[in-house]
């Protein structure tokens, strides 16, 4: 096999959190899709069929180990990312810079140092297992990136993503259709006839959004959240199944579930005992109650029966 | 009747609905004996509001406003902020830094 691509998520936890007051979890996604799996498409698109993701809280032989399996079962260039950036990387480039290059490892940076993205040989791998994975001095040919890249280490670096998608400053582009110039609402997604979008903006699947509703300043809403009456969202990003209260004023914020994080002033809450934010829980394929809220709010979600109606 | 009082006052305790009928009935009779009143409110051993208090604050600005007063709040944390700003009642409170700024109505507002 040509090449495998071994992917360590950052923040030890793919699904949760990362720890600390900053609610930043690595899974969150960017208008629709995460930047890991965003990562794991890049690399499907180099035609790389071989692709592992390990927890990097996990240790490091373990990884170390998968690419020495890697290479003796005859897989020729591993890709290693260890994922704490957004880059726009053209790996087809990077591969042909490899080829040219004079050593087994090339090492990927941009102007403020290295992103996590090397690319190995086999040789290398079987050589030295342990330098390979920690020796950050080990000879190497260094690719310098000058494109578009984003470190993803806090809140505030995923709402920039999140912006610069919806302006077009990079190449993300939101899932679903665009409604309107710079306006993203997946087909699936519910609104009310008097919901109110600033451009840009976006409206993952399954999300319901009530009369009255503002969306401004590259405010994002994924999937299946509900935004009751009247509520404002500016410069916020709503995180998947979350619920928010009517007539709130949201801003410089990214919701998840009962907890919020206001960047204006670096501080994070949780309100689901104050009732203003909730968890919707996920349909349950048996049939059970499909909303289930952690605070006292009555909004059953399988009321949704619009589609994508244009606001 | 006074000209533009001043009362500073702290928040009652958020279960004991004795104490909040107590204090509405107090903030009622100041703002109903005066003109412009402006009462303040120093939230600063409050490390988060919650929705009952804010609903109170709110209470007084509608008693305040009959008088054509005001209702300040000082010290507030950045959790409180935070709550005044999402429940929209920061838009009709005046925030201040501390009771002497509100007291003095300089313009240097926190939020």
């Amino acid at each position: 096999m040509e090449m495998g691509a071994l992917v360590v998520a950052a923040g030890g936890d793919l699904n949760g959190a990362s720890p600390g007051s900053s609610l930043w979890a690595p899974a969150w996604p960017v208008l629709g899709q995460s930047v890991l799996e965003r990562w794991i498409r890049m690399v499907q698109g180099l035609g790389v069929g071989l692709v592992s993701v390990v927890d990097r809280a996990e240790q490091p032989s373990k990884r170390i180990h998968t690419m020495v399996e890697w290479a003796r079962e005859g897989v020729e260039r591993i890709l290693l990312i260890v994922l704490g950036s957004y880059a726009e990387i053209d790996l087809g480039d990077l591969v042909r810079f490899h080829y040219q290059g004079q050593h087994g490892v090339t090492r990927v940076f941009d102007q403020e140092g290295p992103l996590g993205i090397s690319l190995l040989d086999r040789d290398s791998v079987l050589v030295d297992t342990e330098r390979v994975a920690s020796e950050p001095y080990r000879p190497s040919s260094r690719y310098d990136f000058l494109g578009y890249v984003i470190r993803l280490s806090s809140t505030v670096s995923y709402r920039r993503l999140v912006e610069d998608a919806l302006q077009g400053r990079c190449a993300i582009r939101p899932s679903g259709i665009q409604a309107r110039e710079n306006v993203w609402i997946d087909p699936s997604a519910w609104l009310d006839a008097h919901v109110k979008i600033e451009a840009p903006g976006y409206i993952g699947p399954g999300a319901k959004v009530r009369a009255g509703v503002t969306i401004r300043g590259c405010s994002s809403i994924e999937r299946d959240c509900e935004i009751d009456l009247g509520t404002t969202l500016d410069h916020t990003s709503i995180l998947p199944n979350t619920y928010v209260a009517p007539g709130l004023y949201v801003r410089e914020s990214v919701v998840d579930g009962t907890r919020l994080e206001n960047l204006a002033r670096s501080v994070a809450l949780d309100l689901g005992a104050a009732g203003l934010l909730a968890r919707i829980s996920k349909p349950q394929p048996n049939g059970a109650k499909p909303l289930n809220l952690s605070a006292a709010v009555d909004l059953p979600l399988s009321d949704v029966d619009g589609h994508g109606e244009d606001p | 009747m006074t000209a533009s009082p001043v009362a500073v006052k702290h928040l009652p305790e958020v279960n004991d609905s004795a104490a909040q009928r107590s204090f509405l009935r107090e903030i009622k009779e100041f703002v109903e004996g005066s003109r412009q009143p402006r009462l303040i409110f120093d939230l600063s051993s409050i490390p988060q509001i919650n929705p009952e208090s804010i609903d109170l604050l709110l209470e007084c600005v509608d008693h305040a406003e009959r008088s054509d007063g005001e209702v300040c709040v000082t010290g507030a944390s950045r959790e409180t902020e935070v709550l005044l700003e999402l429940t929209q009642a920061s838009s009709v409170l005046n925030i201040f830094p501390t009771v002497l700024e509100a007291a003095n109505g300089s313009p240097s507002q926190a939020a």
